[in-house]
C-alpha cells in the first residue's frame, strides 16, 4: 500500500492542536515514516498540493474567506478529520455568537471596516465530515489511534460515553460531591476523566457524550447554588452550538 | 536595477498565518514592508467580557496552543491583583517551574524544527530525519522537547492548555516521584542543551548551508528584569532605553494601534519607536541573572550581552535551554510538597501584570465586577509587540541583500521573521512575505 498523503489545515484556533501532533515525539519517527506529509504549513515549507488521502483541519470557521476555504479543503481530501473542539462544534470562539458581531468587533478593534467576521461555527455546519477527533486540544493517544485505524482501513475505536465513565474507571471521587460543579455526565470521554483527576469539575471541552440530558445537569448546577447566569456560562463555552449544550443552557 | 517585489504568502515554520510584502525601489532602498496578518480575529477581549474570573485563565490559555502557559499565568495574575489575593511561596515556584517547562518545550521546538531547517538547507525538520548525520539530531530534540512537555504535564496536568492553574494557586501539586523522576531526567540533559548551544552557533555561522546575515539594527529591547533572578513570571518592566517601571504600568508605556493589513495591531514605545522583546532581548537585559552554567555557555561561543542581530536570537534560545534546566532543578530540590488549598475574596477590582513567554512579554489586564464578572480585558501577546519592529527591520536588511537572488533574500526574510519566534494566532488577537523590486 502507497503511504497515505497528509494534509493539516488551520482555521480560526490557536495551533495547540497541530502541535500536539509534534508533541507525539516518541511515536513521531514511527508515525512520519507510515505516512507522506505533504501539506503542513506549521512544520514545513514544502508545500504539495492535493488531492490528499487525509485532510486534518483544526480550527473553527469564522469568516467569508474561511467558508470558501472549507469548500475546497473538503474538495480536496478523500477523508476529512475535524481536529479538535473548534472544527469540531466551534469551540471557545463561538462564544461571541451570543453577542452581536458588531459590538464584539467594536470591544478589540477601532478600524471595524477592516474586519470580516461571521458566526463561529464548526466545519461540519458547511462541509460533511468523516472522523471527529474531539478536545481542547485533541488527545495523543486518540490521535494515535485514528493514526492507526486510519492505516489498518478500520473504523477508529472512539466511544462516546460519558466522562464518568472514566472517573469510574480511574475509582476518582465525585468531584460533584465536594461541591464543584462538573460538565462531566454531558460531556464525551476519551481524556480519561483528565480535570476531576486534578480536582477540578470537567468543562465540556470535548462536546456532548451520546446520550445526553443536559436539562437535568442544569437542574443540578442551581440545587448547587449556581446562578442561571453561570449555567448559561458553563454549557456556551466549547459546544455552545450543539444542539445538546444548548438545551443546558435554555433549561432554567 | 529595476523595482522589485518580495512576496510570501503563507509564511511556514511559525504558528499562525502570515505572509510577507516588501516593495523594494530602483534605487535599492525599500519602499514598502509589510508583515500581513490573515489569521482571522477570534475576540477574546470581546468574548472575556461578562465571563467569570475564576474562568479567566482557562479561556485565554486557549488564545496560544504553543505558549498557553504565559497567558494563563499573566491572565491569573492580573485577576490576582485586581482581586487582592495573596499566594503562597510554593504557589510562586510551581508556577516558575510551570513556565520554565514550557520554555523547554518550546526552545528545543523552535532551533531544531522551525530555526535549523533554512540553515540546514530543507525544508523541514521531516527530511532533515532521513539524513543519517543529522538524526541523532532530531533525536536530541526530540527528547527535549519530550523532556519540557513531561514537566509540563507534571505540573499542569497536560502539554497543551495545562489545566491545575487557578486563582490562589493550585487544584492539584505535582507528585514528589515523578518530579524526582524528571529531575534525573533534567541533569541528564544539561549535556544536550549545551550542544543545543553548540549548534545554534554553527547554524548562526553558516557551518551547515547558509549563516544569519550580519545585520545589527540598535533598536529597543524590552523585557521584565528582577534583580534576584531571571525573570519569568514577574518583575520591572525594562528596556536598553531606560525603561524601568513596575510591570503592571505597561497600558502607560506601551502605545498601541490598529493598523489596516494586519488584524494584528502594532505597538510602539510611548515617545519612541517600535521594539523587541523575546530571547534576545532578556538576554541583553538579563544576563547577570542567568544561572552560572548558561552563562558559561554563553562565553564558550562568544555570545556577549550587547548583540543586536535578531538572528542571535536563536543562540539565545539555546542558552536559555541551559537557563531553564538549571532553574527546574533548583526549584524541584526546594519543593516542600505542601498540600494548600487556594482561598480569597471575590472583590471588584482592576490590575495587569506581566510574564515572559518564550517569545517575549505577554500583558494581560482585567477589571472585575464586584461578583467577578469580567468588564473588561485587555490582552497583549509578544508577536503583537514583535511585528511593527520586524517590519523596520526589513528596511534596513533587504537593501543589504540585494546582490543575492530573489530566492536567497526571500527565505532570508522569512528567516528574520522566524527568529522572532512568531505566533500569530496570539498577536491576532500577524505574517506573509512578498519580495517585490518595483522596474525603473
Amino acid at each position: 500500500m502507497a503511504k497515505p498523503r497528509i494534509a493539516v489545515f488551520k482555521f480560526s484556533s490557536c495551533a495547540g492542536c497541530q502541535l500536539e501532533i509534534v508533541n507525539l515525539e516518541n511515536a513521531l519517527l514511527d508515525v512520519l515514516g507510515a505516512i507522506d506529509v505533504a501539506y503542513f504549513v506549521m512544520a514545513s515549507r514544502d508545500m504539495e498540493e492535493g488531492p490528499y488521502d487525509i485532510g486534518f483541519v483544526e480550527g473553527a470557521v469564522t469568516s467569508p474567506h474561511e467558508i470558501e476555504r472549507i469548500k475546497e479543503v473538503r474538495k480536496n481530501c478523500k477523508i476529512l478529520v475535524a481536529m479538535g473542539t473548534c472544527a469540531c462544534t466551534g469551540g471557545l470562539p463561538s462564544i461571541k455568537n451570543w453577542t452581536s458581531q458588531r459590538e464584539m468587533e467594536a470591544r478589540v478593534y477601532t478600524e471595524l471596516w477592516a474586519i470580516n467576521s461571521t458566526t463561529a461555527y464548526g466545519i461540519d455546519h458547511y462541509v460533511p465530515v468523516d472522523v471527529y477527533l474531539r478536545g481542547c486540544p485533541i488527545d495523543l493517544n486518540e490521535l494515535v489511534d485514528l493514526v492507526k485505524a486510519a492505516l489498518l482501513g478500520v473504523a477508529p475505536p472512539f466511544r462516546p460515553h460519558a466522562i464518568c465513565v472514566e472517573c469510574k474507571l480511574k475509582e476518582n471521587a465525585c468531584v460533584m460531591l465536594q461541591g464543584k460543579p462538573c460538565m462531566g455526565p454531558v460531556t464525551a470521554g476519551g481524556c480519561g476523566a483528565l480535570c476531576p483527576s486534578h480536582n477540578k469539575g470537567c468543562e465540556g471541552c470535548r462536546g456532548p457524550n451520546n446520550d445526553t440530558n443536559a436539562a437535568s445537569l442544569a437542574k443540578t448546577f442551581a440545587e448547587m447554588g449556581l446562578s442561571k447566569a453561570d449555567v448559561v456560562r458553563k454549557f456556551r463555552k466549547y459546544a455552545g452550538n450543539t444542539p445538546q449544550f444548548n438545551e443546558g443552557a435554555e433549561a432554567l | 536595477m529595476s523595482e522589485k517585489r518580495i512576496t510570501v504568502d503563507y509564511l511556514a515554520r511559525c504558528e499562525g498565518e502570515t505572509g510577507l510584502d516588501i516593495v523594494v525601489g530602483a534605487d535599492g532602498k525599500v519602499k514598502d514592508a509589510k508583515v500581513v496578518v490573515f489569521e482571522p480575529p477570534r475576540f477574546f477581549e470581546g468574548f472575556l467580557v461578562g465571563r467569570r474570573y475564576d474562568e479567566v485563565n482557562e479561556i485565554v490559555s486557549r488564545i496560544c496552543g504553543i505558549c498557553p502557559t504565559p497567558h494563563q499565568l499573566s491572565a491569573v495574575q492580573a485577576i490576582e491583583r485586581a482581586m487582592g489575593v495573596e499566594i503562597s511561596e510554593q504557589t510562586v515556584d510551581l508556577r516558575k517551574l510551570l513556565a520554565l517547562s514550557q520554555w523547554i518545550q518550546s526552545h528545543a521546538l523552535h532551533v531544531y524544527m522551525l530555526a535549523a531547517p533554512d540553515y540546514a538547507g530543507f525544508g523541514s525538520v521531516i527530511p532533515m530525519a532521513g539524513v543519517p548525520e543529522l538524526l541523532p539530531v532530531v533525536g536530541r530534540a526530540l527528547k527535549l522537547k519530550r523532556l519540557g512537555n513531561d514537566l509540563t504535564v507534571a505540573v499542569g496536568g497536560r502539554e497543551v492548555h495545562p489545566l491545575t492553574v487557578t486563582v490562589g494557586g493550585f487544584t492539584k501539586i505535582p507528585e514528589k516521584a515523578v518530579l524526582e523522576g524528571i529531575k534525573e531526567r533534567l541533569i541528564a540533559a544539561k549535556e544536550d542543551a549545551y550542544e543545543t548551544v553548540k549548534l545554534a552557533k554553527v547554524l548562526f555561522d553558516g557551518g551547515l548551508k547558509r549563516g544569519a546575515p550580519n545585520f545589527v539594527r540598535e533598536c529597543e529591547h524590552v523585557a521584565i528584569n528582577d534583580p534576584n533572578q531571571y525573570a519569568i513570571n514577574d518583575g520591572r518592566l525594562v528596556s536598553t532605553m531606560g525603561l524601568n517601571v513596575p510591570n503592571w504600568e505597561y497600558p502607560k508605556v506601551i502605545i498601541e494601534k490598529h493598523v489596516p493589513h494586519s488584524n494584528a495591531k502594532h505597538a510602539i514605545i510611548e515617545g519612541r519607536d517600535s521594539f523587541l522583546v523575546g530571547p534576545l532581548a532578556r538576554f541583553n537585559l538579563n544576563f547577570d541573572q542567568l544561572s552560572a552554567d548558561a552563562k558559561a555557555a554563553a562565553k564558550e561561543i562568544g555570545f556577549a550581552p550587547g548583540n543586536f542581530n535578531p538572528y542571535a536570537n536563536i543562540m539565545a534560545r539555546g542558552v536559555e535551554l541551559v537557563h531553564s534546566i538549571d532553574e527546574s532543578i533548583e526549584i524541584i530540590n526546594k519543593l516542600q510538597y505542601k498540600h494548600e488549598v487556594p482561598s480569597y475574596e471575590v472583590k471588584a477590582g482592576e490590575s495587569y501584570a506581566v510574564t515572559e513567554a518564550a517569545r517575549g512579554i505577554c500583558c494581560h489586564g482585567y477589571r472585575v465586577d464586584k461578583y467577578g464578572i469580567v468588564e473588561k480585558g485587555d490582552i497583549v501577546a509578544p508577536t503583537a509587540r514583535n511585528v511593527y519592529n520586524m517590519e523596520k527591520d526589513f528596511y534596513e536588511l533587504v537593501p543589504m541583500l540585494l546582490n543575492e537572488p530573489d530566492d536567497e533574500i526571500t527565505l532570508k526574510c522569512e528567516m528574520l521573521i522566524r527568529s522572532y519566534d512568531p505566533c500569530y494566532s496570539c498577536a491576532t488577537h500577524a505574517i506573509k512575505v512578498n519580495l517585490h523590486r518595483l522596474s525603473e
